[in-house]
């Protein structure tokens, strides 16, 4: 049954180091792009419930397509997870913000303003919330038929985080790099692939040598507002780049040949995009505004001044219906260059070495509940 | 879909992979289509699934990948070759039954308008009758201590100390006494005084704390120009106004806040919204208050035009189209309008002497601030 020269078995003496093997991304941009079209479509008709199908749908695509050595990842999933998590997450996020409201009373009776600081408690529960979201995608996360899956505490790397947080502060950002391969580390450590554990190599010294100029210059960027979308790509093509270089799993390691510049074309065309389309919904709005005065005979004072509130409410539908295009169209652009493009941009530089020491991997780990997304979702920290 | 049956081992030129489920080892195995699919790997016994438990997964173009409902949940065969592919798929029937399908999407949107069109009525009627019927409840120690929360803030923006000049003091006492009397609140439950900012405006606080801004007292002329104001600002303390709007605030913008969730963009709508929902229900408070105000200034045998007078003189003339939609208050010129259509020559005796009136005027000193 070993006459499959392709498959190495684990119970064998590794061979030399082979080649190193690639992720190849299959999907295709028309598929994706209807994809969310149809999705935004619906999302702005259910009021923005059918979200948990489109992120889920977004999320099985991009899994499907990724392959590495030959084997395609699947995402197994399913919105109504995402749905359930979310209305339990409500329902315990709703007395934590009556108590909020309450605690933010006596604090203000005390001193005027200084429940403000009340609000750390809620970035601290989104980390918890970041960390367990992690958790969920990980373990629907599926290649070769066994699952990823992660342990660790939410609580843990929320605290780390958040102390992490007042020394980026303090430090006004220069901690950054070091913050994130702490972070990294602890999620890496407590992320498993069936029987294989994950580590991380990177550490913080080398991202901020390949970053810090940009750190320096960035007050430019406030000056000189074209430069700030060369240095964000700038900053994250580097920071993707490292974080890649960075990631072990057992005896695999990934690496990769990221450019500096891999995201300047992507994050313009969405700068590109949005001016169009902002210019679009302006002619939109100025062309109703035109028509509104036209068909009812008044001059534009006349027309938005006073004693008029009732002929003003064509023309807020109008307003209305404008903006939630703009806002569909926006939601489309955003999907397909910086999910699925940036995916792809990314996967393709990606090299994944010693994959023989995954060959032979038992799979274990129970399914993690979805409460952390709804968590990410209740308190608008969801990621991808 | 090919309709080929045939029985012998289908046997192709690209492979099929199959995974356990159990182990990530890549296998090799042949299929044969009998009573079920039967799936065997070189050396080992062959896998049996039954053809109804056959499911699709998830997978690139050009794969068939397939689950069975009776195996390990992650264990999966890829076919790769396209006639087996569609020998296999044309004998499973319910390959596809598990997937999201044109009535599952009707489904979700049917119960989604669903859930909105009850969010919205109960923002629209379920809300503002919660808050009538919870804000008389709500004790007065909380009250009281919201209250007291918001007075530290109003104090931290408006200035610390309250206007303390001995006469101005009284002469304030005297008048907000008079008002107090006829409006019929609790002795206990209310406190008054006079905040040094320029600023012309008066508000009531939750637990019956109202502030009369200094920039007010400078803009008014007569005792009843004052006296309406502080009239209508006694209305919200009798109507509860304060904790209405605060279940009423809290309430909607959860609501619609659940309703837009984060569709990309749609912050704009919801404060958009909110501010539409909000503003009339507000505006129907001050309405309200400004009802109070007349019945009081009536029932002290005052006019209560002057107050409104007085309002014009600090706004202006308010415009109409958006903005009042979007305003928390009637407009002033309606709302002067509604006052002089109730004013009625004086019939009691005016509510402080000229030496009181010249006395709380300077109540925060002479000078300018």
């Amino acid at each position: 049954m070993n006459d499959m020269q392709w498959t190495p078995i684990g119970s064998e003496p590794l061979p030399p180091p082979l080649p190193p093997t690639r992720v190849d991304f299959t999907g295709n941009r028309t598929e994706f792009r209807k994809l969310v079209t149809k999705g935004a479509m619906l999302e702005l008709v259910t009021f923005g419930f059918y979200r948990f199908w489109l992120v889920t749908d977004v999320r099985r695509h991009l899994w499907a397509n990724t392959a590495i050595d030959g084997d395609a990842a699947e995402y197994t999933g399913r919105a109504k997870e995402l749905l359930v998590g979310f209305l339990f997450a409500l329902a315990i996020l709703v007395p934590i913000y009556l108590a909020y409201f309450l605690v933010g009373i006596e604090f203000e009776r005390w001193q005027g303003f200084a429940s403000t600081p009340l609000f750390i408690s809620f970035y601290a529960f989104g980390q918890f919330a970041i960390f367990r979201a992690r958790r969920y995608r990980l373990t629907r996360t599926v290649w070769r038929g066994v699952r990823f899956w992660m342990d660790g505490s939410g609580w843990a790397y929320s605290f780390r985080a958040m102390l992490w947080g007042l020394l980026v502060f303090l430090t006004l950002g220069l901690a950054l790099p070091w913050r994130e391969a702490s972070l990294e580390r602890y999620k890496m450590r407590h992320t498993h692939y069936g029987d294989l554990r994950g580590e991380f190599a990177g550490d913080g010294w080398t991202f901020f040598k390949r970053g810090w100029w940009l750190w320096l210059l960035s007050p430019i960027a406030l000056v000189i507002f074209p430069l700030a979308p060369f240095f964000y790509a700038e900053f994250k093509a580097r920071e993707w780049r490292w974080w890649l270089d960075g990631i072990r799993i057992g005896g695999v390691s990934l690496s990769s040949e990221l450019p500096h510049n891999a995201f300047y074309g992507l994050y313009w065309k969405v700068i590109g995009w949005w001016t169009l389309l902002s210019a679009i919904f302006g002619a939109y709005i100025g062309g109703a505004t035109m028509l509104v005065v036209a068909l009812s005979g008044l001059s534009v004072e006349q027309a938005f001044g006073p004693g008029n509130a009732a002929k003003s409410i064509p023309m807020l539908v109008m307003m209305v219906v404008g903006y939630l295009a703009l806002a569909l169209a926006l939601n489309i652009v955003m999907r397909v260059y910086l999910q699925r493009d940036l995916w792809a941009k990314v996967l393709e530089t990606v090299d994944v070495h010693n994959i023989a020491a995954a060959a032979d991997v038992r799979g274990s780990a129970e399914l993690a509940s979805a409460l952390g997304e709804g968590f990410a979702d209740g308190l608008d920290v969801a990621g991808f | 879909m090919n309709k080929l049956s045939t029985e012998t081992p289908a046997q192709s030129a690209k492979p099929t992979i199959f995974f356990d489920g159990v182990s990530s080892r890549r296998r090799q195995v042949t299929l044969t289509l009998g009573d079920a699919l039967e799936i065997a790997e070189e050396g080992g016994g062959p896998v049996v699934w039954p053809y109804a438990d056959i499911r699709r997964a998830d997978s690139p173009a050009g794969i068939l990948r397939l689950a069975c409902a009776s195996a390990p949940p992650l264990a999966r065969l890829e076919i790769r070759d396209a006639l087996l592919a569609s020998n296999v798929t044309a004998r499973c029937m319910r390959l596809d039954e598990h997937q999201t399908s044109r009535r599952g999407v009707a489904k979700i949107v049917g119960w989604s308008m669903a859930a909105a069109v009850s969010i919205v009525c109960v923002v629209l009627f379920g809300v503002p009758l919660a808050a009538d019927r919870l804000a008389p409840l709500v004790p007065k120690p909380i009250e009281r201590r919201i209250g007291d929360a918001s007075e530290v803030q109003v104090k931290t923006i408006f200035g610390r100390n309250l206007c303390e000049d001995a006469a101005g003091k009284a002469a304030f006492i005297k008048l907000v006494n008079r008002l107090r009397d006829a409006a019929g609140l609790d002795d206990d439950s209310m406190t008054a005084g006079v905040l040094p900012t320029p600023v012309p405006n008066a508000f009531a606080l939750p637990g019956g704390k109202v502030f009369v801004l200094k920039g007010l007292l400078d803009k008014a002329e007569s005792p009843d120009e004052l006296a309406g104001i502080l009239a209508h600002e006694l209305g919200h303390l009798k109507h509860y106004d304060n904790m209405r709007g605060l279940i009423y605030n809290g309430g909607t913008s959860f609501l619609i806040g659940l309703l837009f969730g984060d569709v990309t963009g749609s912050s704009a709508v919801i404060f958009a919204s909110r501010s539409v929902v909000e503003a009339s229900y507000s505006r129907e408070a001050e309405t309200a208050a400004d009802t109070f105000a007349i019945e009081i200034m009536h029932a002290l045998g005052r006019s209560p035009k002057p107050a409104a007078e007085l309002m014009f003189r600090i706004t202006g003339k308010e415009g109409g189209g958006l903005t009042s939609i979007l305003s928390s208050h009637p407009l002033t010129e309606d709302r002067l309008a509604r006052m002089t259509k109730e004013d009625r020559p004086p019939s009691g005796p005016p509510l402080l002497t000229n030496q009181e009136w010249t006395a709380l005027k300077s109540i925060c000193g002479s000078g300018k601030i």
